[in-house]
């Protein structure tokens, strides 16, 4: 974890990471169970066309069989039986398709289903859970894990079809030629330990490839986002030793690999016809001996070739049922994990506000918080802002100023204290009339992937065209939004157009007014700011700021003039209050954190560039 | 499963140039060349090993059972042990060998396509994507692993095996190849249809699934914007859409999918119920044996199996060969900023001289800088100031070789310094005498020390500490746990901004070079932090020629002298006081400035 900065998202988690060993592989399974058991009407259909499936596949060796012992060698009609044999071709085509069908659809659908929900639990989920989770981390709970799922599931129905024709073909073999039957099928159990040895033992090294894999491309990655550094110190052979390293790494990996697949899957082939060869040399002598006859003979053939792959799939399926069972583990540790935030059991609303009664005003009462166990970030902390008011809060790097704002959202609760609106502590409004609310311009702006309109219409989907523009307007955005390729209808986000720091910081300007919140935060909104630019959004922001309750968390002295008295925290309290201009005269903390820029106005500001 | 791999059209490449980079690829893998022949001589060997089973059953079943002559089948029998042993050495050979071939391929490949890339000059790195450049080394020499693995020999083994099954069976009985092949075309068509339909389908799911995860990733990463703004119901429905359109897509895959597997399912036994019909009328016609039938039937399976693989691995090939084309563009691609065979030596201190430099970006007409001349002398400070898009930090480049002069009108301007042609300098040289701090501290995974010591990799431990020591920052280091050896984590998350800042600012002080080529940064930090940098900066600068690109109006006092570009041209230079006097651009930039501050 980073250090705490007061700005940064780089919190210690107070959410509780479940990282224990997933060893326990019961609950994995009844997991599995459950989750099969919500989609069991699919699967059965599937199991049952995979039954016919199989019964189609077991007839043509009898067909053939009787084909050549009765059509060929008993001299009756060889298109009666010839027929047959199409016809269980239709049969087993029909139905190959079917199974394939089902066994697809309830697969995709599991992890289709699987993946929303999900989604949805983690919208809900409290902010401290994603502090404390890398995205990548729970992106691969709703895809690779999800993927295995898949995989397996898919199986199911072909496995236990499989499964099926397997019993019926050996039930046939036996009671036919017991002896034969016994002998030929033999090395096919072996088969199946085979497979499941070799999928036991190449699982770990593919992974292992992964890994090396992903390394090197951490080193290309890197070699191309620092180009800079490395062109600069002409450091390309240091790059270059380690993506050797890497490649070699790989290459050696790989072989390993491949030695345990030259080690299983020439057995894997082998085996097998060791029964197809003890069918033509026992075989061949009980027809020699009259105790059974050709077609018996290529039946046995077969019969036999038709095992060997569903033997192995068998163990595949096993194998993979293993890696779904951990992966639903997985999946079900983010299902499981309970949101800290939630609405209360009755909710209180908001008074309406008036003439004579304004709304917005805000009161923190002894509130103290600190991420997890650690220390009080805030500790004791009072303030109180009036309707309409516009308080500045400024101190130094982890003096808690962004944990307020957090506070202030519920994205985490006080630990004591309280935070009231109009009155009401903010535990006792619903989660919706909270954020309904309170209106945030994050420090960082984040867009979505969706056209300038629905960014700034985000509180208010269904807002007018009007609104949004006023909004935009106010928020001095409209005018650069018209010269956009598709003006407002322009799709931004990471694979959209790239707008500037300041423009992003408008558009959520915007967003904010839309939202048109009883209490407004702007948090730093300024510092992601080309400064040259930044007072444009300083004349944005006071555009908002008008005749609402605010709070601006700012650095530049600039910014702070924005609001009507300036707060000063320090180790997460209160410690002076007063307008900017009384604290620089009189309070020596005020000038200290200041001082950085402070030193002379001057450099904080910079010229066009 | 079927092949999961697809090439786009605009990717895909036509059969002349298949055969062409197919061709290059073989002369490439020259080191592996008897590796991959005698993988091929297995491959050969384990075709003819399959195609002999059925064959010895057909002869034990005419020759031995049918004559009752059990010696000949227990002669037959033995054979077949032999054959199938045979058949298990070769293929462990075969994996072994052609692995062996195929990684060793794919290791050369990685190595020599990143080492072209570090070759390349700072402008192929701003022209190209970063994340194409990404993936060419990552997933597009992955996706031949497959081909290399076992797809080409699959390839081979199954053209093989549909070639010599087909000459078999007509040597058996042509009458009979013919029925068998009735339903070929068929399964022909069928396949090629397939593979068409599945390409374009498979394209599909694979941009539905990105798009999905993309919504997924946003609805992570925003999931503070959208629970302030409480609009989870609305992302909800939003995720579900994307979700919804890759299970659509996943099924209208599978879809295609069905038929085509049904059909050959289909037509491999009504081919078996066609040779019984056909072969039993041969029988007792007297122009067949029921063994040649027996043998029909079992080897069917070789006449259709290939016809489907062979299709399917139609896309491997596809999908490699134009993955393994776009890495011999970068192969061949010439790097425009290149050493010379025979250096000059750069002496240790002296004036740097931009003399009438134009500059425009390659494939672009557009000139970014216009017959600029600047001299800057040795020790001295330059600020480059001017607004964005000027050519300021272009410029700044160009003064440290990360880029050439362009050619224009036939005159090729210079940098030099000492009076020495960059361009005639050895790279090491170069890059110890000039250096750029780039103004994002950018950290790769690896300690403290290894991110500094990127900059001089011979450097000792202790010269490491000096270079902080002497920028005043190894104070903010040591109080790290693990102090120097701190793992800075991926993109040095585990530092704040600042001290990514002094880690780029350490590097250059480790490399102490005569010349300092500083790109300032834009974003504030956070007042205490800065005062460090700030400080670390003042250190670093001094006795050295500077040359910034500046933002902050402190830095731009702090110069010698300023440069304004504006337009890709040097329109003003001069000292603070010299260009204020001048009322020109400068001028106005600076008071611009002045009424954009706050009232006090």
């Amino acid at each position: 974890m980073g250090r705490m900065t007061d700005a940064g998202t780089s919190f210690v988690s107070v959410a509780v990471e479940v990282k224990e060993p997933l060893s326990d592989s019961s609950l994995g399974w009844k997991l599995l169970r459950t989750a099969l058991f919500e989609q069991k009407k699919g699967l059965i259909l599937g199991v049952l066309v995979g039954v016919f499936w199989a019964a189609g596949k077991v007839s043509v060796p009898q067909l053939t069989k009787m084909g050549i012992d009765r059509g060929i060698e008993g001299r009756e009609s060889l298109w009666f039986w010839s027929g047959l044999v199409v016809g269980a071709g239709v049969i087993a085509g029909i139905f190959t398709s079917l199974r394939r069908w089902y066994a697809f659809r309830e697969s995709r659908w599991i992890e289709t289903r699987l993946r929303e929900k999900i989604f949805d639990h983690l919208l809900h989920l409290h902010v401290g859970y994603h502090d404390g989770m890398q995205t990548g981390q729970i992106m691969s709970r709703a895809s690779s894990d999800l993927q295995q799922l898949q995989a397996f599931v898919v199986m199911i129905p072909i496995t236990l079809s499989n499964l099926a024709m397997v019993i019926a073909i050996v039930v046939l073999l036996i009671s036919s030629q017991p002896v034969l039957a016994l002998v030929a099928l033999s090395p096919l159990p072996v088969v199946t330990i085979l497979a499941s040895r070799f999928s036991r033992d190449i699982h770990p090294v593919v992974l292992e490839v992964q890994q090396e894999q992903a390394q090197l491309a951490t080193v290309v990655e890197e070699s191309v986002a620092g180009v800079r550094v490395i062109k600069g110190f002409g450091a390309e052979k240091v790059q270059s030793d380690k993506l050797l390293q890497e490649a070699d790494d790989i290459w050696k990996v790989s072989l390993i690999a491949a030695k345990i697949r030259s080690r299983f899957l020439p057995a894997l082939d082998l085996l097998p016809s060791l029964g197809l060869i003890a069918v033509l040399g026992i075989g061949g002598h009980r027809v020699i001996n009259g105790q059974m006859s050709v077609g018996d003979l290529v039946k046995f053939n077969a019969y036999i070739t038709m095992l060997i792959w569903p033997l192995r799939n068998l163990a595949m399926t096993v194998a993979l049922g293993q890696r779904a069972s951990v992966a639903l583990m997985r999946v079900n540790e983010v299902l499981n994990t309970p949101s800290l935030i939630t609405d209360p059991v009755v909710a209180f609303e908001l008074p309406n506000g008036s003439q004579t009664q304004p709304v917005g005003q805000l009161q923190f009462n002894n509130v103290i918080f600190g991420y997890g166990d650690n220390a009080p970030i805030i500790d004791d902390f009072n303030l109180s802002i009036a309707p309409g008011s516009a308080v500045a809060l400024v101190g130094a790097t982890g003096s808690g100023k962004s944990t307020i704002v957090r506070l202030l959202t519920r994205f985490h609760d006080v630990q004591r204290g309280s935070i009231k609106i109009d009155g009401v502590d903010i535990r006792s409004l619903s989660l919706n009339d909270l954020r309904t609310a309170v209106g945030i311009v994050f420090e960082e702006t984040f867009l979505f992937h969706d056209s300038v309109f629905d960014n700034i219409a985000f509180a208010q989907p269904d807002a007018s065209p009007e609104v949004v523009e006023r909004a935009a307007k106010l928020a001095g955005a409209h005018d650069f939004i018209l010269e956009l390729p598709h003006g407002y209808a322009t799709i931004l986000g990471e694979r959209g157009y790239s707008l500037s720091g300041g423009q992003r910081q408008r558009i959520a300007i915007a967003r904010a007014i839309v939202s048109d919140p009883r209490i407004l935060v702007l948090d730093d909104a300024t510092s992601a700011v080309d400064p040259s630019k930044e007072h444009e959004i300083r004349q944005a922001m006071a555009t908002v700021m008008k005749g609402r309750t605010t709070i601006v968390i700012a650095h530049r002295a600039g910014t702070i003039a924005l609001a009507d008295s300036v707060v000063l925290l320090d180790g997460g309290r209160v410690v002076a209050v007063g307008t900017h201009e009384e604290l620089l005269l009189n309070d020596e903390r005020y000038q200290n954190v200041l001082a950085g820029w402070q030193e002379s106005d001057d450099d904080d500001t910079e010229v066009d560039n | 499963m079927w092949g999961m791999s697809a090439v786009s059209e605009a990717d895909r490449l036509d059969r002349v140039q298949t055969l062409k980079v197919l061709r290059r690829a073989f002369v490439m893998a020259r080191a592996q060349r008897r590796l991959f022949l005698s993988a091929l001589g297995f491959v050969f060997v384990g075709t003819l090993v399959t195609l002999a089973g059925p064959t010895l059953v057909r002869y034990g079943i005419d020759h031995g059972i049918r004559t009752k002559n059990g010696s000949a089948l227990n002669r037959t029998v033995a054979l077949y042990v032999l054959v199938v042993i045979v058949g298990y050495i070769s293929a462990r050979m075969q994996f072994i060998a052609i692995n062996r071939a195929g990684e060793g391929f794919l290791r050369e490949l990685r190595i020599t396509v990143f080492g072209k890339l570090q070759k390349q000059s700072m402008a192929f790195f701003d022209r190209e994507k970063a994340g194409v450049l990404v993936s060419r080394m990552t997933a597009d020499i992955e996706s031949m692993s497959e081909l290399v693995q076992f797809g080409l020999l699959q390839f081979v083994s199954a053209f093989l095996l549909l070639i010599l099954a087909t000459v078999l069976l007509a040597v058996l009985s042509w009458q009979l190849l013919i029925v068998a092949m009735v339903v070929l075309p068929v399964l022909i068509v069928a396949s090629i249809k397939f593979q068409r339909i599945s390409n374009n389908a498979y394209l599909d799911v694979r941009e539905n699934v990105g798009n999905n995860l993309s919504t997924l990733q946003e609805g992570i990463t925003g999931v503070r914007v959208i629970q302030a703004y409480g609009q989870q119901a609305n992302r909800s429905k939003r995720f579900r859409l994307s979700n919804r359109a890759l299970f659509d897509s996943h099924m209208y895959s599978v879809k295609i999918s069905t038929w085509y597997f049904g059909l050959v399912e289909f037509a491999g036994i009504a081919a078996t119920g066609a040779i019984i019909g056909f072969g039993g009328y041969l029988v007792h016609q007297g122009t067949a044996t029921i063994g040649t039938v027996t043998a029909f039937v079992l080897l069917l399976a070789n006449l259709f199996d290939p016809v489907q693989q062979l299709s399917q691995l139609y896309n491997t090939v596809q999908s490699s060969t134009a993955a393994l084309h776009k890495l011999f563009v970068i192969i061949d691609a010439v790097p425009d900023v290149d050493e010379v065979a025979q250096p000059t030596e750069l002496s240790t201190r002296g004036a740097l001289v931009v003399d009438h430099v134009t500059f425009a970006y390659a494939g672009n007409d557009r000139e970014v800088l216009k017959d600029v001349t600047i001299s800057v002398a040795d020790g001295e400070r330059l600020a480059l100031v001017g607004p964005t898009g000027a050519g300021k930090s272009t410029l700044a480049k160009l003064m440290a070789r990360l880029y050439d002069p362009s050619e224009s009108n036939g005159h090729r301007g210079t940098v030099s310094y000492g009076g020495v042609d960059l361009r005639q300098a050895s790279n090491s040289d170069l890059r110890r005498r000039i250096v750029v701090v780039p103004q994002e501290g950018f950290c790769f995974s690896g300690s403290i020390r290894e991110n500094i010591r990127i900059a001089r990799s011979t450097a000792s431990d202790s010269e490491v500490e000096e270079a902080l020591v002497s920028i005043g920052a190894l104070e903010r280091f040591t109080e790290f746990p693990e102090g120097l050896e701190t793992d800075v984590r991926e993109r040095g998350s585990r530092l704040s901004a600042g001290e990514r800042q002094l880690i780029a600012l350490a590097r250059a002080a480790l490399v102490n070079p005569a010349v300092l080529v500083l790109d300032e940064a834009t974003s504030n930090l956070d007042p205490g932090t800065e005062a460090v940098v700030e400080h670390a900066l003042e250190s670093l600068m001094i006795g050295r020629t500077v040359i910034v690109v500046a933002h902050r109006l402190s830095t731009i006092r702090r110069a010698d002298r300023i440069g304004v570009i504006d337009h890709g041209e040097l329109v003003e230079l001069g000292t603070h006081a010299e260009l204020v006097e001048l009322k020109g651009r400068y001028a106005a930039l600076s008071d611009a400035w002045d009424r954009s501050q706050p009232q006090r």
